[in-house]
């Protein structure tokens, strides 16, 4: 099988520094030799199971074939017209995504404001100072503890009520369709216009929620201006929002479960949560693995339904870290806005490592 | 199938051990090699930023420009301006064109929401209009990163605008742009149901203001007397007309520090508070409309709003004969309120600044002003302006007119945005009791300190 790598003569010489390719990574050898001629192809086949020679080979004989090939014209050409085709995607990369996400880097370690805006590169290293400073703003503190707040509540509410809906909507075998549809819904529609009708149900006089609790003798709450409410009454709207996506997943994801496990599980006994809890929950773990990270990811950059519905209050109740990026971007303070930023983003990673630690597979 | 997949080198694993270790330091060697590149890429960044620094000289103070004379304006004057302005302003300066033959005015309508970004992308880019509409508290963001150009000496009479706007674009001691048009906050309230609480006058003084909410509530039944913004976004521009009407100041004269811990700022505060505190000003913050259809269903008797708030509430079906505005009360007398608007102003990098000044010019005099007025409804901040016409006689407008003369604009530095956030927060701590109002001042203070005014 050692054809599958070795078909990658980077010139007409013999099979050993033909091989010479192979201490490169593969997009650059592939990159050399787009096309390569067929006595090439054939070379490394003929030697067919000495491949392991050959590897062993270009561990001594790679660096005398590389200054080789520079004096081959096919090579270089192929070299020049790699760079060329590779160009426009590295600088589309390069000036659109590598650029700004450095320099954001290099602005959240300087004192830039919005003011400095015409003379950019005019503004003082300051250091660790920002990060610093936002560690030891109270404000900080608060909104980085209502962002875990909406990871705690969300993503375990979010992954449940999913997984619940799916497995109910596998069962279901009429107007499944339907179901999906109506499930997934949400996902689809404007968040704003999802936060602005939740806004309106919410409402403290006349909204439909209160009015419903009025009816059945309970008494009506003021969801968005309690500080202890409003936080978990955008934890619900999201939830609302957000599980069509899961279900959708965990749906796939249920119908790879092979029947006959659960049907063996079944004659030895288990009852219906026990087949659910001992077989089925253990071989979605990879799905739910995937869900928690994804929507964990969703909820630690929560910020439209709190931005539409209670503009981050009351008293900053419901401000989230990128909420609080927004206002510093807003106020000019673009040095500590980067700065919160790259802290939820080291959040995000550090979260993502633990999910995957946690979760993953005990084998 | 397992003896090739040299491609990550040092990953097979049946490698011999030499071919394993030569290509683990050859991989250690890349390593170390995107590390080198990483590193003097960081270092590159880190030593043109240190290399660069601040320079000392600090924002503002810059000298006013040159008088511009008397000629005909010439070339193209591009002009960027918001909302029903921007609309309205291409056919409006059809006659400074004809005026002056040899100037082209081209005028860019953009949306209030971008505005902001938009100009300060054209300062940054030094690609942008000559003259530009700048929300009055922007100012002190953009007179601060030097992308507007100070006023020219002499190009309009400073005493004849009104004494708040005109100082809200002076940024660090320097005049950048020239106020175009104003508003300002002052008490709107149901006459009629005035009239059934024994009122037939507006109050004038904080204690009559109290007494009118409350005789609202219990003589003519309404369910607050009185509405003002109990926190949030904006608050500050209904609270602070009342801290301003007792004398307080909220920065120092050159803008440098924040003097927010006076005792006219706590006795305000514990007025406005006390209003929540005693049930005469509704709680929660309002949904779009509610406060509207809330004075026409009286609920509430009054509230403190602009002059674009006429409207709403004859739309929401309030009979004008049944509702009237009256100065906001300060504590012996009609106070102060909060003057806000537009400014017009010429950026830094405008290619026709003479152009540019002499359509500001222009569009400054009196009999502009009220034509502007007429055609689009904005209240001149020019006050010659207001000397005759609808703006003389109109019995409402006159009412804005006097609240102008005494209406304060906020200090015109860059934080301002970040400390009436600030202001915000303690006013919602204080209507919601969980704050007593002299701490509530002093950590206003203490925040806004540690915010700085960014001169």
């Amino acid at each position: 099988m050692s054809s599958t790598h070795a078909p990658r003569p980077t010139s007409n010489d013999n099979s050993n520094d033909g091989n010479d390719g192979k201490d490169k990574t593969p997009g650059r050898s592939g990159a050399t030799s787009p096309h390569p001629s067929p006595e090439a192809l054939d070379l490394p086949r003929a030697t067919g199971a000495g491949g392991t020679g050959t590897a062993e080979a270009q561990g001594s004989k790679g660096r005398q074939g590389r200054p080789r090939r520079r004096h081959d014209p096919t090579a270089r050409s192929q070299t020049v017209a790699a760079w060329v085709l590779a160009v426009p995607f590295m600088a589309v990369f390069l000036v659109f995504t590598a650029g700004p996400v450095l320099a954001s880097l290099g602005m959240s370690f300087t004192d830039i404001r919005s003011t400095d805006a015409r003379h950019p590169l005019a503004v003082s290293f300051v250091g660790l100072e920002n990060y610093t400073r936002l560690l030891g703003d109270e404000l900080f503190r608060k909104v980085a503890l209502n962002t875990l707040l909406y990871l705690l509540l969300g993503v375990p509410l979010t992954l449940v009520v999913a997984m619940a809906v799916a497995v109910g909507l596998n069962r279901v075998t009429r107007f499944k369709g339907f179901f999906r549809v109506g499930f997934y819904l949400p996902v689809v529609t404007s968040i704003v216009a999802v936060s602005v009708v939740w806004k309106f149900l919410l409402r403290e006089n006349g909204g439909l929620v209160n009015s419903a609790l009025e009816a059945v003798g309970l008494p009506g709450q003021a969801w968005l201006d309690d500080t202890h409410l409003a936080l978990p009454s955008l934890v619900v709207m999201a939830v609302w929002r957000n599980f069509g996506t899961m279900t959708v997943i965990f749906l796939a994801a249920l119908q790879t479960v092979p029947t006959e496990i659960t049907e063996a599980a079944e004659s030895d006994g288990a009852g219906a949560w026990a087949r659910f809890r001992h077989v089925t929950l253990p071989m979605l773990r990879p799905t739910i693995l995937f869900g928690a990270v994804i929507t964990g990811i969703g909820y630690l950059q929560f910020f439209e339904e709190a931005f539409v519905m209670t503009s981050g209050g009351p008293l900053d109740s419901t401000r989230s870290i990128s909420y609080y990026t927004y206002d510093q971007f807003g106020f000019g303070n673009y040095g500590l806005a980067a700065a919160a930023s790259y802290l939820l983003f080291l959040a995000i990673v550090l979260l993502t490592l633990l999910q995957f630690r946690l979760l993953r597979s005990k084998d | 199938m397992t003896t090739h997949r040299p491609t990550t080198p040092g990953t097979s694993p049946t490698q011999s051990p030499t071919k394993t270790t030569r290509s683990t330091s050859k991989s250690t060697s890349r390593n170390r090699r995107r590390t080198l590149v990483a590193l003097t890429l960081a270092g590159l960044t880190l030593s043109s930023l240190a290399a660069c620094g601040r320079d000392a000289t600090s924002a503002g103070g810059e000298a006013q420009s040159d008088a511009i004379d008397d000629s005909p304006a010439t070339g193209t004057i591009e002009v960027w301006a918001m909302g029903a302005e921007g609309e309205a302003l291409d056919d409006f300066t059809q006659a400074f064109e004809k005026e002056n033959p040899d100037a082209d005015v081209e005028v860019t309508a953009i949306p209030w929401d971008s505005a902001h970004d938009k100009i300060q992308g054209a300062i940054t880019s030094g690609q942008g209009p000559d003259v530009t509409l700048v929300g009055s508290t922007w100012m002190g963001e953009f007179g601060a990163s030097g992308g507007l150009m100070p006023t020219p000496e002499g190009l309009v009479d400073s005493g004849d605008f009104f004494t708040g706007a005109w100082e809200g674009n002076q940024v660090g001691g320097t005049q950048y742009g020239v106020p175009w048009y104003v508003e300002t906050r002052v008490l709107y309230y149901r006459s009629d149901l005035a009239k059934k609480a024994g009122w037939t006058s507006p109050p004038q003084t904080w204690d009559e203001l109290k007494q009118f909410a409350s005789d609202l509530q219990t003589k003519a039944g309404v369910d607050y007397g009185i509405s003002l913004q109990p926190g949030q976004t904006g608050s500050w521009q209904t609270f602070l007309p009342f801290a301003w009407s007792d004398g307080a100041e909220l920065a120092n004269d050159d803008g440098t520090e924040w003097t927010l811990d006076s005792d006219a700022m706590k006795e305000s505060l514990d007025y406005y508070s006390s209003f929540f505190t005693d049930g005469l000003a509704q709680t929660h913050v309002m949904d779009a409309g509610e406060l509207e259809s809330g004075f026409a269903d009286g609920t509430y008797g009054s509230f403190v709003s602009g002059p674009w708030h006429a409207a709403l509430v004859e739309d929401a079906g309030v009979d004008p004969s049944d509702y009237a505005v009256a100065p906001i009360p300060g504590p012996d007398g009609p106070g102060s309120s909060f003057v806000g608007g537009g400014n017009l102003a010429v950026l830094t990098d405008a290619e026709n600044p003479d152009g540019a000044w002499k359509l500001v010019r222009w569009l400054e005099q009196p009999d502009v002003q009220q034509d502007f007025y007429d055609t689009v409804g904005d209240l001149p901040a020019n006050s010659t302006a207001w000397k005759s016409g609808d703006l003389a006689d109109d019995e409402q407008l006159a009412v804005f007119g006097d609240q102008l003369d005494r209406a304060v604009s906020p200090p015109a530095v860059p934080t301002w945005e970040q400390v009436a956030d600030v202001i915000d927060g303690r006013v919602e701590r204080t209507t919601k009791g969980l704050e007593d109002v002299d701490q509530a001042v002093e950590e206003m203070q203490s925040e806004a300190s540690s915010v700085g005014t960014g001169l």
